[in-house]
């Protein structure tokens, strides 16, 4: 008994401190401004991915040349964190709250709080259901599954076994994954075999690409919903001594892009601009909060880089 | 009587779901594949013949996959500053971190007597932060890399036709075997677990001892950061993540107690062994990874079940 109790409370603790990472409010110093000033609060999903660095950036360079004072906080992948900073926001009384759900469902009562206390909210790159949000900015992650598989298509033409490596928990990947899957679909030739989940992190993706390519050595091709995950992928071709696959990433990232230009297997990569994404959230609520009419869906196009 | 129980019982499950992948998916019982699951409890083997030190004692280090990636990337960095004699220095350099936070974990643990959970929860927290403020300081991203090819050496080359984190995760295993089993740090370290104050009454150095055991533990936890960085081709700040909980799962499953004193490193070594081949199998067999999740936990409740039966 004494065992078991240990164990799930290391397992407990281990789950709870790895949501603890980090919370900065890089802003809240900064109550001298003006009384004029309108306040925005952001709950971030994280702070430990490039993608949502630069959607901090993009957020905090448009909120500047607006006038805006920013309070972002990074909810750390927990639900419980981000409906309290949430809670602080409208005691703050921000002039509107922008969120990047932890869990899409689970947000929705910290979301109606908001809408009790008549503070706009809005979702930027991933959704909520439930609650009264403006408008949700973000990319369209079916679409870029979609121009993934077409890319990848268009490669080989003579058909053959493809796989994914996705990342089951996260809606946006799931979303990715079904696109790609729905486009291959029209694609007869072409089979996709496996579909692994690498947990979005490089040391897990290489693993799973390990067990992908060791099953299924006719495959031709590999779908990563994430760079760290086609990195992942590449980097376990690289070691197996694979030398003709096809690797499609998602994001990007420098290093990817590095990647893709060196002539490696990453032969290609669906881009977004978290930047755009920042900062567009930032002018559709300049657009509410000035009285104009938003859009419920705000799309950030997605396209495909490559050498 | 009761170790060889165990032992039995390990054995037999791991031959039970090799016969299962082995009809379930055809290339499971190949060469290639089986070098395939070696590699692939490679990281998870060198971390988990330090924690079956730390947990014989009654302790548990929950910081090690944090260590492992601030590790990873100080090696990295090295790498890539010095050249070809930078490789080296980087290795020395994730050994010395390593170490250094085991020696942390170690004083805090046995001079303070703070609970290991505590402390190590603690540097979990801390060398998480350092690790992206070093990449992003360094690098201006979340990962360091283009290394140079020297640094390949330790995670991609083949020695003997064996890749290279393997015959290191062998070689552990056998110098950790060798230490527990046939020297008198080891008995010091089952002492220590059975009963801490009957040891130190019979004149054991406890928390000597104990600090020794954390420091090990961090030097593993450095050879495992430099071996996957270079396995990686790169230093990540998010590497690592809940490495924790992979390794205490094969400590455990392998059948060595968390209450300290009981086990051994052959017995995790059957541990590691069992949830690589498990996870191996179910992705080679194309099981949905949602039901995965569940086989995986499903897997370390009976074991631990197991553990508190034969105990009786």
């Amino acid at each position: 008994m004494k065992t078991i109790l240990i164990l799930l409370t290391a397992i407990l603790i281990t789950a709870l401190s790895g949501c603890e990472q980090r919370s900065v409010n890089t802003n809240s110093g900064s109550n001298s401004a003006s009384a004029a000033t309108k306040k925005i609060g952001v709950t971030l999903l994280t702070r430990e991915h490039q993608f949502y660095k630069d959607l901090e950036a993009g957020l905090k360079e448009e909120a500047t040349k607006r006038g805006y004072e920013l309070i972002v906080q990074s909810g750390d992948m927990d639900l419980a964190k981000q409906q309290s900073q949430i809670e602080n926001f409208i005691v703050q009384k921000v002039a509107a709250i922008v969120v990047c759900p932890a869990d899409t469902k689970g947000i929705a009562p910290a979301i109606e709080k908001a809408n009790a206390a008549n503070i706009p909210v809005f979702t930027a790159d991933i959704s909520a259901s439930g609650g009264k949000v403006v408008s949700h900015i973000a990319s369209d992650n079916v679409q870029g599954g979609k121009i993934a598989a077409e890319y990848i298509a268009g490669l080989l033409k003579d058909g053959g076994e493809v796989g994914i490596i996705g990342q089951p928990e996260v809606q946006s990947t799931i979303d990715r994954e079904k696109g790609f899957k729905e486009e291959m679909a029209k694609h007869a030739s072409i089979k996709v075999v496996a579909t692994l989940n690498g947990g979005g992190v490089r040391d897990r993706a290489t693993k799973a690409a390990d067990d992908m390519l060791q099953g299924n050595p006719n495959l031709k091709a590999i779908f990563a919903i994430n760079d760290d995950s086609a990195l992942g992928a590449l980097a376990s071709a690289e070691t197996r001594g694979v030398k003709d696959l096809i690797i499609v990433g998602y994001d990007a990232t420098p290093e990817a892009v590095t990647k893709i230009q060196s002539g490696s297997m990453l032969k290609a990569d669906v881009a977004q601009d978290p930047k755009l994404i920042g900062s567009k959230t930032i002018e559709t609520i300049a657009k509410h909060l000035g009285g104009e009419s938003v859009q419920a869906v705000v799309a950030i196009p997605v396209k495909v880089v490559d050498k | 009587m009761v170790n060889n129980i165990s032992k039995y019982i390990i054995l037999i499950a791991i031959v039970i779901e090799a016969v299962v992948f082995a009809v379930l998916a055809p290339q499971f019982l190949t060469v290639d594949n089986l070098i395939n699951v070696a590699l692939s409890i490679a990281i998870t083997g060198i971390l988990a013949v330090g924690m079956t030190f730390v947990i014989l004692t009654g302790g548990i280090d929950l910081s090690i996959g944090s260590v492992l990636a601030v590790a990873g990337i100080v090696a990295a960095i090295c790498a890539k500053s010095f050249g070809g004699i930078g490789v080296l220095l980087g290795i020395a350099a994730a050994i010395a971190v390593g170490m250094t936070t085991g020696l942390i974990n170690g004083l805090m643990v046995s001079r303070f007597n703070v609970p290991p959970f505590v402390v190590t929860l603690a540097i979990l927290t801390i060398a998480r932060g350092l690790s992206f403020i070093i990449a992003e300081r360094y690098a201006g991203s979340t990962s360091v890399s283009d290394l140079p090819p020297a640094f390949a050496f330790l995670g991609r080359e083949k020695v003997f036709g064996l890749p290279v984190p393997v015959i290191l995760m062998l070689a552990v295993f056998v110098v950790g075997w060798f230490l527990l089993q046939h020297t008198r740090f080891g008995r010091y370290v089952y002492a220590i677990g059975g009963n801490s104050e009957a040891s130190f009454l019979a004149g054991v150095n406890v928390k000597s001892v104990t600090t020794w055991v954390y420091v090990l533990n961090g030097f593993l936890v450095g050879l495992a950061g430099v071996t996957l960085a270079s396995r990686l081709g790169a230093g990540l700040a998010n590497a690592g993540m809940q490495y924790e909980l992979d390794v205490i799962a094969a400590v455990v499953v392998g059948g060595t107690s968390l209450s300290g004193g009981r086990g051994s490193i052959v017995l995790t070594f059957f541990g590691a062994v069992f949830i690589g081949i498990l996870n191996n199998g179910l992705n080679l067999a194309g099981i949905d990874p949602y039901l995965q999740k569940i086989a995986l936990g499903g897997v370390i409740l009976i074991a631990v079940l197991a553990d508190q039966l034969t105990k009786r």
